[in-house]
């Protein structure tokens, strides 16, 4: 009966997973299949296959991201969450405006935060904003360095009419591929993100392999993603190919693989790893809106053609997109926090549970930085259990016990994020090291432990 | 229908190939029709080396249009240049009406065989040479086209002088013509074939035009 219930719920995130499909599907293989390079059956058939390999195996990224945003903690919550951002994305595509799945989830998740009064995370909702801005930038930007660099080689090198327009042809297969795959790496965490602490499944060992329970989610979600596909996404590929500038089958490869890079590079955990092993900045984990870097490539390719290009851009049809960049956060934020009011009130659900008033990872993550003392930092947790501050210094076992499965809780959210167990590679001295840092809570139950040790009997 | 069946794999360069093919095919054909003028101009017979000229000029015709054939349904079935395909094929099919009015034309002149023509010959030589040119550079920016269309225009331009110098000599033909003394039976056959030479350049600007457009929907 659990379990009914749990797919009950489960149903919205199928229902956003749908939405995301038969809408940003049209991201990696809308401009090739509307400038008919290819067919909408081998598009459709090739966008399913990758988008559930990339959310199975690179899915767990990004959905770090919307975590440090809100944490919904009660599944009735977030099946009201999801229901609302699929409510906006399914409205607004059925108008005509343009939608983006992933301004739809931030928006019912602060709708959540305001109707449960959870404090928003502003460091990370400044960044997903952030990535709002600079995603059709970094889009626009690589369209015209890969335009450029394209157009040099084809002058370079006369390849036949013909030959172009295979190799474009393959070009668009192999990026649309690439597309399909970031956008199932990306877009899973708004899908199932909201399922994460409440997958039904349990982890699978299958001969050497093992499958969690969140890449069964994902594999779920992934699926209902395929089936929007299938199912609605022709419309859309058909009419984004030309809707803001009338593309050529080569600036529709430059669209599609530029629109892949920007959703890589914000979910890559590899690259992330790699970034952080040569010392440089890295680039925050976050669901991306595709169709703001697919909106920025067009418009760099346009602005590489000079004023020609300018006047060839349909600005009225830009503006019309970036209005729904701005109301389509607010209108899932308000929908959200009616269907969490009906759904609480009206069906007798609960829809947050109001504990935990601890500290999100995001948090203590600053309070590491800060070099604020481990006991304060716990305080809140340990309060939460009743604990007071001096009596878990004085008392470590009890110090130990209550902060246990605490410990347990970050070392699972650092392993999400491919991160090194703390405890594994924490040297003395290590404690800004944010990749291999352990927890405050780590940290104070490490020093209960040894005061424990030293006690008499322990 | 060509009988050249397309390989499973390679298609992409089969078809270039088998365009190639036809702009090969269309070049010798003038070629042969500007052989067969000279000829006509230096006899003023019906002469075997005309007829055999005429003969190959009706074989390249049958030629070309099985290749253009084969490159059509190639281009459609395999779903091939989405984006061009249309302005491929008008571009193959106004080359090979190009070729079809140029053999129709000399069978024509082989027909009506215009007395005193060879009084004019250095004339009408030098009207055939001017529009021979023309034909030939718009074939030229033809198989440029598909290699680098942004270089099209160069020959385009060419095809235009040669046009306009081609007018001028048939206006001066056809003056020199009405000023000699001549029947009006023999003007009038005249006039034709120098109007027939004449409208071979035009047909080539024509195309010409066609193609700086298509080479502009193609430029980079």
């Amino acid at each position: 009966m659990a379990l009914i219930v749990t797919l009950i719920f489960l149903s919205s995130g199928l229902f956003l997973g749908w939405s995301m499909g038969a809408n940003d599907a049209s991201n990696a293989f809308g401009t090739a299949v509307a400038t008919r390079m290819i067919r909408f059956s081998t598009a459709a058939f090739l966008c399913s296959v990758f988008v559930i390999i990339g959310a199975v195996t690179s899915g767990t990224g990004a959905a770090e991201g919307l975590g440090q945003l809100g944490a919904i903690n009660a599944l009735p919550g977030a099946f009201t969450a999801a229901l609302a951002a699929a409510l906006t994305v399914a409205w607004m595509s059925k108008v005509g405006l343009p939608a983006s799945t992933s301004q739809a989830v931030v928006g019912s998740i602060l709708g959540w935060n305001l109707f449960s009064g959870s404090p928003t995370d502003l460091g990370t909702l400044r960044r997903i904003v952030a990535t709002w801005v600079i995603s059709p930038v970094l889009g626009a930007i690589f369209a015209m360095l890969l335009y450029t660099l394209l157009v040099q080689w084809i002058r370079l090198t006369k390849p036949h009419l013909l030959s172009l327009d295979r190799n474009t042809r393959s070009g668009l297969i192999l990026a649309g591929i690439f597309g399909s795959y970031a956008i199932g790496a990306n877009g899973i965490g708004n899908v199932m993100g909201f399922f994460v602490e409440a997958s039904p499944f349990r982890d699978l060992t299958l001969g050497r392999f093992n499958v969690t329970s969140v890449e069964q989610l994902f594999l779920l979600g992934g699926i209902a993603v395929a089936v929007g596909v299938y199912t609605y996404s022709r419309r859309v590929m058909m009419t984004v190919g030309d809707s803001l500038l009338a593309l050529s089958p080569l600036a529709a490869f430059v669209v599609v693989v530029s629109h892949s890079l920007v959703l890589f590079i914000f979910s890559s955990t590899a690259l992330e790893s790699l970034l952080a092993s040569w010392g440089l900045p890295t680039i925050p984990l976050l669901p991306v809106s595709g169709s703001q870097a697919v909106i920025g490539s067009v418009l760099g390719i346009g602005l590489l053609q000079g004023l020609r290009g300018v006047r060839q851009i349909r600005w009225g049809v830009l503006v019309g997109i970036a209005s729904g960049w701005v109301t389509t956060p607010l209108i899932a934020a308000v929908i959200g926090f009616v269907l969490l009011f009906v759904v609480q009130n009206v069906f007798g659900q609960e829809v947050f549970r109001p504990l935990d008033q601890g500290l999100r990872p995001a948090a203590i993550e600053r309070v590491n930085g800060a070099r604020l003392p481990q006991l304060a930092v716990v305080a809140p947790r340990l309060a939460a259990h009743g604990v007071t501050a001096s009596a878990a210094s004085s008392d470590p076992h009890r110090l130990h016990t209550t902060l246990r499965p605490f410990a347990i809780s970050d070392r699972v959210h650092q392993h999400r994020r491919g991160l090194p167990a703390a405890e594994d590679h924490q040297e003395p001295g290590d404690s800004d090291d944010r990749a291999g840092a352990p927890s405050p809570v780590s940290a104070a139950m490490n020093t209960a432990g040894a005061n424990l040790s030293a006690a008499p009997g322990g | 229908m060509s009988n050249e069946t397309p390989p499973l794999f390679g298609k992409t360069r089969f078809l270039e190939g088998l365009i190639d093919q036809f702009l090969d095919q269309i070049s010798e054909g003038i070629i042969l029709v500007e052989m067969g003028i000279k000829a006509y101009l230096s006899n003023d017979e019906d002469t075997d080396i005309c007829l055999e000229k005429l003969n190959q000029i009706i074989e390249i015709k049958r030629r070309c249009s099985e290749l253009r054939r084969t490159i059509v349904t190639m281009l459609y079935t395999e779903m091939l240049l989405p984006d061009a395909r249309g302005d491929v094929l008008r571009l193959l099919g106004s080359l090979f009406e190009l070729l079809d009015e140029m053999g129709d034309n000399y069978q024509e002149l082989m027909i009506v065989q215009p007395r005193r023509m060879p009084e004019f010959g250095q004339d009408f030589a030098d009207l055939t040479n001017m529009a021979i040119r023309s034909v030939q550079a718009v074939v030229v920016a033809a198989r440029t086209f598909f290699r680098m269309p942004a270089a099209v225009r160069d020959h385009i331009n060419e095809v235009r002088v040669f046009e306009d110098e081609t007018d001028k000599l048939a206006w001066r033909i056809k003056r020199r013509i009405f000023a000699a003394d001549l029947s009006f039976e023999q003007r009038t056959q005249l006039r034709e074939a120098a109007a027939m030479i004449d409208a071979l350049a035009d047909k080539a600007e024509n195309i010409g035009d066609s193609l700086s457009i298509f080479a502009i929907k193609r430029s980079l």
